[in-house]
């Protein structure tokens, strides 16, 4: 008995320990969160002082500066139709690969597959080069499907992964009874594997959301920023406006810490479960 | 079944043809039709010439300093961000997978930076190396932080994108680590404890073997990783003072969007694809080899 009260007081002392240090790792978030709430002249006189005189005028600046209602939808937009365009791509050809059981099957897959090596930053001028050359620059379109066609790679791969551990029995007995090889695929596999499409899809949007470098490259039109993008012009603009930049960051972060809150279980198993499988 | 793989096949051939198509119009057409012929081109944007130039643009690459000092500094960064961040991954995973509570929200916490954009984060991190610091300085009269320029100097300005990069991929670290762990059977543990191995001789002869699969993903993440670092210099420090802190990427979007060499900067690419190519080959089959089983 004794024993046991001793080691849940450890847990406990341990368990402060790591909250403390926990708390201190995320303080810079926490800093820029509470500065954003003070007016500029409180926040240069002391970082470290709470909001006393609370405002949301930093916020309202910000967000009329930078058009952060048009930016924050182009980058909606574009993250929900990658996720859209992306888990359905890339559940189609897991699928196909999954039942294409000759050699060409393997092949398929180490194509798909081995993409994830390839960085971006390897084929970007080609990119840019190309996009300008058949004029589908400045289109948040484009955009969807160029990272649609990146991130398949992941999708496939991790797809491919989890279709194998689904009994082949059930397929076979959909066909007995009479169903098409597309219900079968779309009706009876395709919710099987929720689980998965929401690790995917998950994963597709942060990739998306928090990507820079593409719509940078791929974007001049001032309407058609993403937001990622639109935080980079304003620090290079107005790099001294520090209380209009930390607002418009936290902002910009709320989505994805909201995202993360709603589907933590599937971020955390996928970017595991991704991993392990390699 | 094999009846309704061949009865169905043109479908499932049918199914492959979306994916591939985004896929060889984002990647392999890009890499293949662009990169990799355009790296043996002399082609300018400004002035418009475009010729052909055999290999001279990798020949002049073995002597082009700036691409030796990038390339360098790429190494360095991936170096220690790689150990730094798989350390402290480790370290917190392993405390954080013993007898303690709101195990949940602790891992959270340090997971969080991972999911936030690494421009936001370089941003975030500029806030507090340029505004906060010098502030705390000048309100506690500590005049050696004050004198600190953390941009200013080679030294500094690295040392903060390193900690920016371990403080961002810390948390994704200590997932996996914290999934690998949990897969270590507790009566191996046991076993270990009866024969007599505690403490970290236990982590060194036990779980440390047991976690070869995971310390091989690890690596094969971070390395792959650090080859690609590019949002975190280009907003915090944008490669300076005088191209200390530009890593190979950041030299590559120079070339090409700055100088508008494209041919050039092709050849550069071409070059970093290799690496990461043979780069993580090698270690997939060094780490592999290392792997136990039980």
């Amino acid at each position: 008995m004794r024993e046991k009260e001793e080691k849940e007081k450890g847990g406990i002392v341990a368990t402060i320990i790591m909250l403390v240090l926990g708390i201190l790792f995320v303080m810079p978030i926490l800093l820029l969160v509470m500065n954003s709430f003070k007016p500029y002249s409180d926040m240069i006189a002391n970082f470290l002082a709470p909001p006393i005189h609370f405002t949301l005028d930093n916020y309202k600046t910000a967000v009329e500066r930078m058009d952060f209602m048009q930016v924050f939808l182009n980058s909606a937009y574009v993250t929900g139709g990658t996720v859209l365009l992306g888990v359905l791509v890339s559940f189609l050809a897991a699928y196909g690969i999954a039942h294409i059981t000759t050699k060409d099957g393997q092949l398929w897959y180490l194509l798909f597959t081995l993409g994830q090596i390839i960085p971006f930053h390897t084929i970007m001028i080609a990119l840019q080069v190309m996009t300008t050359k058949f004029n589908m620059n400045n289109s948040l379109t484009v955009l969807i499907c160029l990272y649609s066609g990146f991130h398949c790679a992941f999708g496939i791969f991790t797809y491919v992964g989890f279709l194998k551990s689904v009994p082949k029995e059930l397929e076979e007995a959909a066909c007995i009874d009479g169903c098409s090889a597309f219900r079968t695929m779309m009706q009876i596999i395709f919710p099987l594997v929720k689980p998965t499409s929401i690790t995917i899809g998950v994963l597709f949007f942060l990739w998306t959301w928090n990507d820079f470098l593409m719509p940078s490259l791929m974007i001049n039109e001032t309407g058609k920023r993403t937001l990622t993008v639109m935080i980079y012009m304003f620090r290079s603009n107005a790099s001294s406006d520090w209380n209009l930049l930390i607002a418009a960051l936290t902002l910009s972060i709320i989505p994805i810490i909201v995202l993360y809150i709603l589907a933590q279980k599937y971020i955390t198993s996928g970017i595991t479960a991704g991993a392990v499988k390699m | 079944m094999s009846i309704i793989y061949k009865k169905y096949r043109k479908f499932y051939y049918l199914l492959l043809l979306p994916a591939l198509l985004l896929y060889a119009c984002s990647l392999l057409i890009p890499l293949f039709g662009g990169t990799i012929p355009y790296s043996f081109l002399k082609w300018n944007l400004m002035s418009g010439k475009k010729s052909m130039a055999g290999i001279s643009n990798y020949i002049k690459l073995l002597s082009d300093e700036g691409f030796r000092t990038a390339f360098f500094f790429n190494l360095k960064l991936g170096v220690f961000t790689i150990v730094g961040s798989n350390l402290a991954g480790f370290i917190l995973a392993y405390f954080l997978n013993k007898n303690i509570r709101a195990k949940g929200v602790i891992r959270s916490l340090f997971f969080i930076p991972n999911i936030i954009s690494s421009v936001l984060v370089a941003f975030i991190w500029t806030f507090i190396f340029s505004q906060i610091l010098p502030n705390i300085a000048e309100l506690m009269h500590w005049d050696w932080l004050g004198s600190i320029s953390w941009f200013g100097s080679p030294g500094t300005a690295t040392f903060t994108i390193i900690l920016v990069s371990v403080w961002q991929q810390i948390g994704f670290l200590m997932m996996i680590y914290t999934a690998g762990l949990q897969t270590i059977p507790m009566d191996l543990i046991e076993a270990g404890k009866i024969d007599g191995c505690t403490g970290l001789r236990l982590i060194r002869d036990i779980q440390l073997p047991l976690l070869m699969p995971t310390i091989t993903i690890n690596l094969f993440v971070s390395i792959s990783g650090a080859f690609k670092a590019f949002d975190v210099p280009n907003a915090m420090t944008a490669g300076g003072p005088y191209g200390t802190t530009m890593p190979v990427a950041m030299d590559i979007y120079k070339e090409a969007f700055v100088k508008y060499n494209m041919g050039y900067g092709s050849a550069k690419s071409v070059i970093l694809f290799l690496t990461v190519a043979v780069v993580t080959l090698i270690q997939l089959n060094v780490t592999r080899k290392r792997e136990v089983e039980y």
